[in-house]
């Protein structure tokens, strides 16, 4: 479960996020809609336990993600819109150092089972990441995030750069990993895949959350004109 | 730890550009010491065969004086150090051959740059050279993008959110780059070992020991440092070019400084001064070749009285072996209080040396690595004086049957025996013992723990509070 109550953070004086709160429940996903600079990575980075709030509390499971961040960073499962592995690595061998330096050993078939539950085919687990596509190198993401079983997930611009059939895999992942029971936060640019994948839908400008919807409660067109809106909208 | 060690290594070794400069690297270093070796041993079986010939000549001389063999003198050969193949410090320059004889102490000479013209121009292809400069430089390349790519990707990010705590994936990545230096530096020790596996003894093996440890303390401070930059500059062209920064002033210009004002600070005389002096001292003692020098008249009226004769006529013994003994003793005593001096002089710019390595851990391992070798000045210098200390012995010997073998005074066409030419010892070296050198590089072994330990502090303490973001 993440919590961000009334949370304020500037950088050199300008305000980067503003009175946030939000709240994303145990299996339900949550999508953050906003231009560049609107507070998403931010946001991200004070549940990840990176950045202090100036005031206001940022809680995931229950407990403080900055000064607590080394519980909670075990239940968090983060997505970067690149998720840079070592390209000289294979597939599983990334997984297997990622889950050894959480303090987890699997075995080969257990490793292999991670990354095909994600999504990834068996012929490539033994391939170097260096051959993988962006897709591809984020489905291995999400499998170091599953394979430490993952309570929280945080998504930034997880779409972003990807096919549609790979864009389309992902959203189906993530909308299991909730039916699992995950928390999961996307911050993303692409209305259309977060109106698809999020059953709530946040608007943030310039820090603020200018708007909250349902996401069964809008078309993707009737979305993208409320995020116009706002967006124009300078008061 | 072990995991992200690991971890680099994969990269080391699934790196195809890595994969050929390590080898090519280990190929250098092993033909640098090949050589190294090839050259000691040239040099060895040369020495043996000049020593051989000297000696026979020396035992094969008949129906001549003693002064007059004396004069005849000899020649001594500076022996090949323990580990000069690993680093042969002073060597090249410092000459190898002394010529010994009578009335005077004659300088080293016939230094290999001197014959060689490549290289007094060029420097040749030295393991000192590829181990002190080339590989730090090398860790250096390795490690300047080692955690600001971490950092550029977002992967430090990944790597801190599985619990891992920065220190601890720092000091990984440390060890993983200090590895691979003291790798290829094992590398190169064990060719040296294979390639006097025949000779070898605890000696060298204890020498080598320290040997090892100070360059395995200069690559961690190299390496350390490196990563340090690495984690704090965002930029890691910033952060290769402090280290490179680093690295010229510690190897190029503070070297350079401190001789330099170290030199000024303790001057050693000129050559032209220091000679010039021994001779106007010498001058004022006994002249061996004169009968009517008044010293050796007081000389000539104690032995008198010792004897209780008269005249020299009447005395058993050869007189001028007494007086050209005096005279010799006299000329010790300049020697030792000139070449005393000049030692004094070495000795304190050997120490300001050795504090300069607070400010260049290079000069430290610079100091260590040719000491531990056996090639540094004060090696030279333990040599210079086994060959004073053979040269007086030597002299003595024939000045005394000049005196006792049954001459009597003036008499200088009486001969010795070639038996007793025979049962003079030929000059035999003996090696400075570990234990004897040990505490002449005790400063530059501190300098170089203290070094270590502030990289690592740094490292502790500087890398806690990091920023991934």
């Amino acid at each position: 479960m993440i919590e961000v109550d009334n949370v304020v953070k500037t950088f050199k004086g300008v305000s980067a996020v503003e009175n946030l709160t939000l709240q994303v429940e145990t299996g339900e996903i949550m999508g953050l809609l906003g231009s560049n600079g609107a507070g998403k990575s931010t946001t991200i980075n004070m549940l990840l336990g990176f950045i202090e709030p100036d005031s206001g509390v940022v809680k995931v499971n229950g407990l403080n993600a900055f000064s607590q961040s080394s519980q909670t960073r075990k239940t968090i499962g983060y997505i970067p819109e690149n998720v840079n592995l070592y390209p000289y690595l294979t597939g599983a061998e990334n997984l297997n150092y990622f889950c050894r330096l959480a303090g987890l050993k699997y075995s080969k078939d257990e490793l292999n089972r991670f990354l095909l539950m994600c999504g990834l085919q068996n012929d490539v687990h033994g391939k170097k990441v260096s051959n993988y596509s962006k897709g591809m190198r984020q489905k291995v993401g999400i499998a170091i995030a599953y394979a430490k079983k993952a309570k929280v997930y945080l998504l930034d611009e997880p779409a972003s750069g990807l096919d549609p059939l790979a864009s389309n895999e992902l959203s189906e992942l993530l909308k299991k990993l909730a039916g699992e029971g995950a928390a999961i936060l996307m911050a993303s640019h692409d209305i259309f895949r977060v109106r698809e994948v999020c059953d709530r839908i946040g608007i943030l400008r310039q820090g603020r959350l200018v708007k909250e919807i349902q996401g069964k409660d809008v078309s993707a067109n009737e979305l993208e004109k409320l995020y116009l809106k706002f967006m124009n909208n300078q008061e | 730890m072990r995991d992200i060690i690991k971890n680099e290594w994969y990269y080391l070794i699934r790196n195809r550009v890595l994969q050929i400069v390590s080898i090519g690297f280990i190929f250098i270093l092993s033909l640098a010491v090949y050589l190294g070796e090839i050259q000691s041993d040239n040099q060895r079986k040369q020495y043996d065969v000049s020593k051989k010939q000297l000696r026979d000549s020396w035992e094969s001389l008949d129906s001549i004086s003693p002064h007059g063999a004396a004069h005849y003198g000899t020649y001594v050969f500076k022996p090949t150090n323990l580990l000069s193949s690993l680093d042969e410090g002073i060597n090249s320059v410092a000459g190898n051959v002394l010529r010994v004889e009578g009335h005077v102490q004659n300088e080293i000479v016939y230094s290999e740059s001197s014959q060689m013209q490549a290289v007094s121009k060029f420097g040749k292809l030295k393991s000192s050279l590829l181990l002190q400069y080339v590989l730090p430089l090398f860790l250096l390349f390795l490690a300047f993008n080692s955690v600001s790519s971490e950092k550029q990707s977002g992967r430090l990010k990944l790597l801190v959110l599985q619990g891992e705590r920065p220190v601890k994936l720092i000091m990984g990545k440390v060890i993983s780059v200090w590895l691979y230096g003291i790798i290829l530096m094992i590398a190169t020790v064990v060719v040296h070992f294979i390639l006097n596996f025949s000779t070898f003894s605890t000696e060298m093996a204890g020498r080598l020991l320290f040997f090892c440890l100070s360059y395995g303390m200069y690559y961690f401070i190299v390496s350390g440092l490196t990563v340090y930059f690495s984690a704090r500059w965002k930029n890691a062209t910033v952060a290769l070019t402090s280290m490179l920064g680093i690295w010229i002033l510690w190897t190029i210009f503070l070297p350079s400084i401190v001789l330099s004002t170290v030199d000024n600070w303790h001057k050693l005389p000129s050559r032209n001064t220091f000679q010039t002096a021994m001779k106007e001292d010498r001058s004022k003692g006994i002249d061996g070749h004169n009968p009517k020098d008044e010293r050796g008249e007081k000389l000539k009226e104690e032995t008198l009285k010792k004897y209780g004769v008269d005249s020299l006529i009447q005395l058993p013994i050869n007189f001028d072996g007494i007086r050209m003994q005096a005279d010799e003793e006299y000329g010790n005593k300049v020697w030792d209080k000139h070449f005393g001096g000049l030692r004094s002089v070495l000795e304190k710019q050997k120490k300001c040396y050795q504090i300069a390595g607070t400010i260049s851990p290079f000069i430290a391992l610079q100091n260590t690595s040719m000491g531990f070798s056996g090639t540094d000045n004060f090696h030279h210098q333990e040599f210079l004086i086994q060959v004073e200390d053979y040269r007086r012995r030597f002299i003595k010997s024939l000045n005394d049957e000049h005196a006792f073998g049954g001459s009597k005074t003036g008499d200088w066409s009486w001969y010795a025996q070639n038996d007793f030419f025979k049962s003079i010892p030929d000059y035999e070296y003996y090696s400075q013992s570990l234990s004897t050198v040990l505490p002449n590089y005790f400063l530059d072994f501190i300098v170089l723990i203290a070094w270590t330990t502030i990289v690592g502090l740094l490292l502790f303490f500087g890398i806690k509070n990091m920023r991934i973001v």
